[in-house]
């Protein structure tokens, strides 16, 4: 029966153009490239993604215990904070920063919208510990998980021993974070053919081979890297992006390239969160760009796109929406742990 | 005298005490202010010289430790250690099976190398738990060292250096080469007044993320490392 079923999935994943990867059940689809991600230093198990996903919507992690990861990271928004430009946290402070949607993590080669954060696994320590996000230690973190009535039992699940150390709570959340897999939206079932364009959305697709795609490149609609792409300074932030990471004013106001999956849920854009709307995001790109000395090479060229192609566009951005992502019962809140 | 068989024996138990002693060596640092060794209390090392200078924190990662023998490595382990002045627990480190290896020469990295402090989250002495790890920006503070000067115009005449950064030009690890006299116990020292009348602390006194302030400090404090 086991083997039945064994071989039933196989022959799945060979119909279904997907693949597995690693020994724990990630499926993406065959032509993803190989992740960045060493899945050979942290192997994900069930147990570890449990302890992982309870953390992340834990407000433990924060001083006070009111801010978790998913305050500003809901999965009804592809795991960003909507509604608000900046995201808030700690006491209402507002934050410098949009906070980004979290999906298809294994893939990124660094985090942040200024690639501060140099590996998944150490991406929580920047939220726990910033004084108007969390404003926490992870040591203290540690202390607490210590003495809950839920922790010890469940990192005995996942590592075999009660022990919590700050590796092993690191570690954790990021095999929650590696399972936020967004693969099934409209467009990648017209990639494998189980689907087709409307004639709007096919035309948005061409308009965005032609004049996007360069930076948010396919599969994942990033090409993780860092581009100024001529945004006005805001003057009550000044935030100059990459630079304050470098030092180096070649990347003066770059920020990462968004991936775009799922970004009809995403909204407000850009880092700031200045545009409530994609059309305002379109119309930045073909009238509002500001030409900086090292405004993105690929934006030297002037876009433009009529009112009608716009549209078009913003019809193909859709497909991109994954409702099986958004609704996955697997990245909830864990309601039977948490209460 | 001729050699009877209760000699021999006194011999054979005499070399098997010498190679169990000598199976663990050990290296050892000890932090210190001049010629006194720096004791941290809860309030901290008060020099006893004029200047005034305390310190109150000072803990330091060392890795990549090697042995050397006329040019050639003989020895070596891939651990890493954070030593802390308030911790005198954390002050010897054991280097096991050094007992037949002669060596006259000591290298060690003050700092985590870049390829670690790239490879995600870490466990031991590297778990970011230990204070050592930037938050905002990823990697590993090498050393921290804090304290007050009469000289250092800032709040408190607080001075506080956390020193780090893995990328160049900004990498700050710094390889220390000593060489040793006997291959007895290795004693290393570490002479902080030396470092801090090197400064100038009226306008060095707050380093806190990777610079080339920080990379330039990082290899002054590498000077003050020594065999006494």
């Amino acid at each position: 029966m086991k083997k039945t079923v064994v071989l039933l999935i196989i022959i799945g994943l060979v119909v279904s153009a997907y693949k597995k990867i690693g020994s724990y059940e990630l499926i993406v689809p065959n032509n993803w490239p190989k992740p960045v991600y060493d899945f050979n230093r942290n192997p994900l198990t069930s147990e570890k993604i449990l302890l992982g996903r309870v953390l992340f919507y834990d407000p433990i992690l924060s001083k006070d215990n009111t801010i978790s990861c998913s305050s500003c990271h809901s999965q009804f928004s592809a795991f960003t904070h909507i509604d608000h430009p900046l995201s808030h946290g700690i006491d209402n402070q507002i934050g410098k920063r949009n906070s980004p949607a979290l999906m298809n993590l294994a893939w990124n080669s660094s985090f942040m919208w200024d690639g501060a954060v140099n590996h998944l696994d150490m991406q929580a320590l920047a939220p726990i510990s910033n004084t108007v996000e969390m404003n926490e230690t992870i040591g203290h973190v540690v202390e607490k998980l210590q003495q809950s009535p839920i922790y010890p039992q469940l990192f005995y699940k996942a590592f075999g021993d009660s022990i919590i150390t700050g590796e092993r709570l690191l570690k954790s959340i990021s095999q929650f974070m590696l399972t936020l897999v967004s693969c099934h939206s409209k467009y990648d079932s017209v990639q494998q053919k189980k689907a087709s364009f409307t004639t709007q959305e096919k035309n948005g697709y061409q308009l965005f081979k032609k004049n996007c795609s360069s930076c948010h490149k396919e599969p994942f609609f990033t090409n993780d890297q860092f581009e100024n792409n001529g945004l006005q300074v805001d003057t009550s932030l000044k935030d100059i992006g990459r630079m304050m990471v470098t030092q180096d004013s070649a990347n003066y106001l770059q920020f990462r390239v968004p991936k775009l999956r799922n970004i009809q849920y995403s909204y407000p854009y850009m880092h700031d969160g200045r545009f409530a709307k994609l059309k305002q995001v379109l119309d930045h790109y073909t009238n509002g760009v500001v030409r900086y000395k090292n405004l993105s090479k690929l934006l030297l060229k002037t876009i433009n796109l009529t009112s009608n192609e716009k549209v078009d566009l913003i019809a193909f951005l859709y497909t991109l929406s994954d409702t099986a992502f958004i609704f996955d019962k697997r990245y909830s809140y864990p309601r039977d742990i948490l209460h | 005298m001729i050699p009877t068989r209760k000699h021999l024996y006194l011999l054979l138990f005499g070399l098997i005490c010498t190679g169990l002693v000598q199976a663990q060596g050990t290296l050892s640092f000890h932090p210190c202010y001049g010629k006194d060794f720096l004791q941290l209390t809860d309030s901290g090392y008060q020099s006893k010289d004029k200047d005034s200078i305390t310190i109150s924190l000072f803990r330091f990662y060392v890795s990549g430790i090697e042995l050397w023998n006329d040019g050639k490595r003989v020895w070596e382990e891939k651990n890493y250690h954070l030593i802390n002045a308030s911790d005198t627990s954390t002050f010897k480190i054991s280097l096991s099976n050094i007992y037949t290896i002669n060596y006259n020469k000591i290298i060690f990295n003050l700092g985590i190398d870049s390829t670690t402090n790239v490879s995600g989250a870490m466990g031991g002495d590297l778990d970011p738990m230990k204070g050592m790890y930037w938050a905002w920006q990823s990697g590993y503070i090498n050393v921290k060292l804090e304290g007050t000067s009469p000289l250092c115009k800032t709040r408190n005449n607080g001075f506080e250096f956390h020193l780090g950064g893995y990328h160049t030009p900004v990498n700050a690890l710094q390889t220390i080469e000593l060489p040793l006299k006997s291959s007895d116990k290795i004693e290393v020292f570490i002479d902080l007044k030396q470092l801090l009348t090197n400064i100038d602390l009226s306008k060095t006194n707050q380093l806190m993320s990777p610079s080339k302030e920080a990379v330039e400090l990082s290899r002054k404090l590498s000077k003050v490392f020594e065999i006494r």
